[in-house]
């Protein structure tokens, strides 16, 4: 791997190395920039640090203190954040969907949260680069939305837990498919095809997931880029003239600085706005590109219920990718009350996970847990994944308190609105008659997980009611870029990290353009 | 019969550059004995068959049968052994493809034109299993969510798998129907010229395994390019056997031979292949007992060396005619 100087200014030092970041390190490498990324958790080797183990694997997951309150706290950890060289793609679940292209345009088109200022056309020629470059396993045709190219690589064979997904759904008259899925069908280069045993969210250890650890990280190296691991950024140095000149981050017990000569945030929607806040200097007092007061404000997450059920025949749901059949139609069917869309997915909790869904949600303990425990092998449970509303009063703010690295702790402000309320109780009921069609008995409901952050530096039309550009550049400090999940200004109802690599390339393409023209 | 006999071809074509065969070589004259043969060498001399003939393209024929049992064997053997033979009638393809196999080494080695009722019977039987084994897939297929979809196509039971039964089945039937035709008539399979009828069964049944292969190397992404070998190559294949078998001369075909010899190399060439595919999987062979369920099925590909052998035997007879 190459290496450069601290003294010596870099074209872009990105803080991040997840899916937002991963993409922008290769891609502007392999345009011939210098690019060190820096990522606050370690470069792993799955095949030699990866356990089978979920306990010893809580090692992949962002658990840093953070405080959390409002009316419905986010349970942060092993759900929503990742700390490693990959970000949290090392252990997402892979689900990759494309937004509906309405959402794009959600406050014109259907009424409510605020407009992108990018169309759906432009993505969609993105989306089809980001599932090259993650070689997505998905179906032949999708039922739902504009045509699509057919994916690089074919579906998965369906679990137990998948195939509920289907039958329900067919019981209820409404279209399921394969899920579009980021591990490997097949074998591509030096990774073996997925071999089914389940640990996903826990971080792969055979590389068959195509984490931006195994995606963009190595093209990254190739193309003349360093990766350092182990490195947390605690502030953004910003000159006279108001432009960013590098990095503080702590490395070795020792904080030091990387000059750059753009600097682009990429620490997902949590530590983004906290290091933006955390570099507040006298020119900037409020915190970095934060003229809107918007850095921090609408936070957005995901509803993630689920109802579970036993059915009478084994189904080893843990068995798999957790999500291999999807429904989208709530996403495409806007004959409801209430705002925004949401899928629901097949689930495969591992034990422990298991274990604290019945503690959680049946308030089993004791004797009676055990007893419920024996019958993990015939247990099955639908999860949705709903679309939350903007709404500035959830939000990311510094605290007095002081973490490992000396850095203040956020805050994490949540209440869900009477919109995301009315939304989680449709799905809730839609899931359990799908499965109860598909013939589960005992169904519980899981009502209180959420999954995924965004919107803490949306993007937008104009400095006054956004953080970024189309171009995911601050309107403030023109060398100063934010590009992850903290740049959405409204979340849709599927997972993000494909729209979020998708960005990434555009804006890698967006930057060369730029810079072509002498306007970096 | 005399089994030395055989029949002196004249070839009368201007041009025609084909190397004699060796049972055309070792030409005798055959002394018209049987029931209808005088009447046959003087209404038309070249329709002259001999014992031998039918007992060659018949062994070859044999051989092919037992080499499609033998992937039915082995590939189907595995194959249900991953579906835990939950369903009794599993063992059924086990039990046929063995027979067939029997049936076809005894046919191989039986240097007799005659047709054999053992062999007869087993090859019935496979045939009839394939037709069973087909009819089950498909209901397999059907009763899974989405029925008639890409993921069933891909995953539930191959319905193209007991075709190769079927194929193994109705190839040694043929073999048998050769060897039993009249000393000094063509070949006749059901009253149509055996050549023609065997060109255009083989014929179909490559397309049928190209379309097999295809659809799982559709499933595989294609990922490796030598994948598009079968593909590419047997269906050249299957398309000049069904020119030949539209086509009533008896000249010589060495293009189709020669693609044929290939395609039955190709074969070989895939359980090459097969085998690197498994190492593929996570921890390659040292795996082998998962890897060899789960990576591509190393018994398959030589469905088409079988097929090209029964080609080229139908070109034999083919060439052969007098028409
Ligand atoms: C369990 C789980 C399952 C998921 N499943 C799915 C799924 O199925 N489909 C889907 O689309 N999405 C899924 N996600 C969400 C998805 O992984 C994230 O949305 C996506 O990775 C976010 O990308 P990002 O670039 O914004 O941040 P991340 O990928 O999280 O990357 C941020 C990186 O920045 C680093 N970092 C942060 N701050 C600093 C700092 N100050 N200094 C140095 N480094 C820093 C972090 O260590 C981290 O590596 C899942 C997430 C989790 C946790
Ligand atoms: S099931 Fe597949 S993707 Fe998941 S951890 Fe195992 S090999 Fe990786």
């Amino acid at each position: 791997m190459r290496q450069f100087e601290e003294a010596d200014a870099v074209d872009f030092v990105v803080v991040g190395t997840g899916a937002g970041g991963a993409p922008l390190i290769a891609g502007l490498a392999e345009a011939g920039f210098s690019v060190v990324g820096l990522d606050a958790g370690p470069f792993f080797r799955p095949l030699e640090d990866f356990a089978s183990d979920e306990t010893a694997q809580r090692q992949v997951f962002w658990t840093d203190e953070r405080i959390v309150d409002g009316a419905n706290p986010i349970v942060m950890g092993d759900n929503n954040s990742g700390k490693a060289v990959g970000g949290s793609t090392v252990h997402f679940a892979m689900v990759s969907l494309r937004f509906r292209p309405e959402w794009f345009k959600a406050r014109t088109l259907l009424g409510y949260g605020a407009d992108w200022p990018i169309d759906w056309q432009e993505i969609w020629e993105y989306y089809g680069r980001a599932e090259r470059l993650l070689a997505i396993s998905g179906p032949v045709t999708y039922p739902w939305g504009p045509p699509r190219p057919a994916y690089p690589y074919r579906e998965h064979q369906l679990n137990g837990a998948a195939e509920v997904l289907a039958r329900g759904c067919e019981a209820m008259g409404l279209a399921w498919t394969p899920t579009p899925i980021a591990t490997l069908s097949a074998p591509r280069g030096d990774a073996h095809p997925c071999v089914y045993r389940g640990f996903c969210r826990v971080g792969c250890s055979t590389n068959a997931k195509q984490s931006q650890l195994v995606t963009s990280i190595p093209r990254a190296i190739r193309a003349g880029a360093e990766i350092r691991d182990l490195a947390m950024v605690g502030r953004i140095e910003v000159d006279e003239a108001g432009r960013a000149t590098g990095v503080h981050y702590l490395r070795q017990g020792r904080w030091r600085f990387q000059r750059a000569r753009n600097v682009i945030v990429a620490g997902y929607a949590i530590e983004t706005p906290r290091l933006l806040l955390n570099s507040a200097n006298a020119q900037f007092p409020e915190g970095l590109a934060n003229s809107s007061g918007l850095v921090g404000k609408y936070l957005m997450t995901q509803s993630n219920q689920a109802v579970f059920g036993k059915m009478d025949q084994e189904v080893r749901s843990y068995k798999a990718p957790p999500s291999l059949t999807v429904t989208e139609h709530w996403n495409y069917c806007d004959e409801k009350d209430f705002f925004g869309g949401y899928c629901w997915m097949a689930q495969g909790p591992l034990p422990i996970e298991w274990v604290n869904v019945l503690t959680g949600s049946k308030g089993l303990w004791g004797r009676a847990l055990r007893e419920e425990m024996k019958d993990y092998n015939h247990q099955v449970g639908l999860k949705m994944v709903g679309e939350m509303l903007p709404d500035p009063r959830n939000q990311v703010t510094l605290t007095d308190e002081l973490d490992q690295y000396g850095l203040p702790v956020p805050r994490i402000t949540y209440s869900w609105g009477d919109n995301d309320k009315a939304m989680i109780a449709h799905a809730l009921d839609q899931m359990q008659m799908g499965l109860e069609a598909a013939g589960a008995r005992d169904v519980f409901r899981q009502e209180n997980d959420t999954c995924h952050l965004y919107g803490t530096a949306r993007m937008g039309f104009d400095p006054e009611t956004s953080v970024v550009d189309a171009d995911c550049r601050s309107w403030d400090i023109p060398n100063l870029w934010i590009c992850d999940g903290s740049i959405f200004p409204t979340c849709g109802g599927v997972n993000p990290s494909l729209t979020i690599v998708a960005l990434s390339l555009r804006t890698v393409d967006r930057i060369k353009a730029l810079a072509s023209r002498g306007d970096l | 019969m005399n089994p030395t006999a055989v029949i002196s071809r004249r070839r009368e074509h201007a041009g025609d550059t084909k190397s004699p065969s060796t049972w055309r070589r070792s030409a005798l004259r055959r002394a018209p004995v049987t029931k209808r043969g005088a009447h046959q060498w003087t209404r038309a001399p070249r329709n002259e068959r001999s014992d031998e003939l039918a007992a060659q393209v018949g062994r070859r024929l044999n051989g092919a049968s037992g080499t499609l049992a033998a992937s039915v064997l082995f590939d189907s053997g595995i194959e249900h052994y991953v579906g835990a033979f939950h369903n009794p009638a599993m063992i059924t393809p086990l039990i046929t493809a063995a027979a067939s196999l029997a049936a076809s080494l005894h046919g191989v080695a039986d240097r007799r034109p005659a047709a054999h009722r053992f062999r007869d019977t087993v090859y019935a039987a496979a045939a009839l299993a394939g037709c069973a084994g087909t009819a089950f897939h498909l209901y397999n297929i059907t009763k899974r969510p989405g029925g008639l979809c890409w993921q069933n196509l891909f995953y539930a039971a191959p319905v193209g798998a007991p075709m190769a039964m079927l194929l193994s089945g109705s190839l040694g039937f043929l073999a048998e129907r050769v060897r039993d035709t009249d000393a000094h008539e063509d070949p006749k399979i059901l009253g149509l010229p055996a050549g023609r009828t065997l060109a255009a069964a083989t014929s179909a049944g490559i397309a049928g395994t190209v379309g097999e292969a295809a659809l799982l190397h559709f499933r595989g992404a294609f990922q490796n390019p030598l994948m598009l070998a079968p593909v590419t190559i047997p269906p050249v294949a299957a398309a000049l056997l069904g020119r030949a078998s539209l086509d009533s001369s008896d000249r010589a075909r060495p293009f189709t031979r020669w693609w044929l010899r290939l395609t039955a190399a190709l074969g070989f060439l895939g359980v090459g292949l097969h085998v690197f595919g498994v190492h593929r999987q996570m921890g390659g062979w040292r795996n082998w007992r998962q890897n060899v369920m789960s990576g591509p099925p190393i018994p398959a590909p030589p469905s088409f060396t079988g097929l090209a052998i029964a080609g080229l035997a139908a070109l034999t007879l083919l060439e052969s005619r007098g028409e």
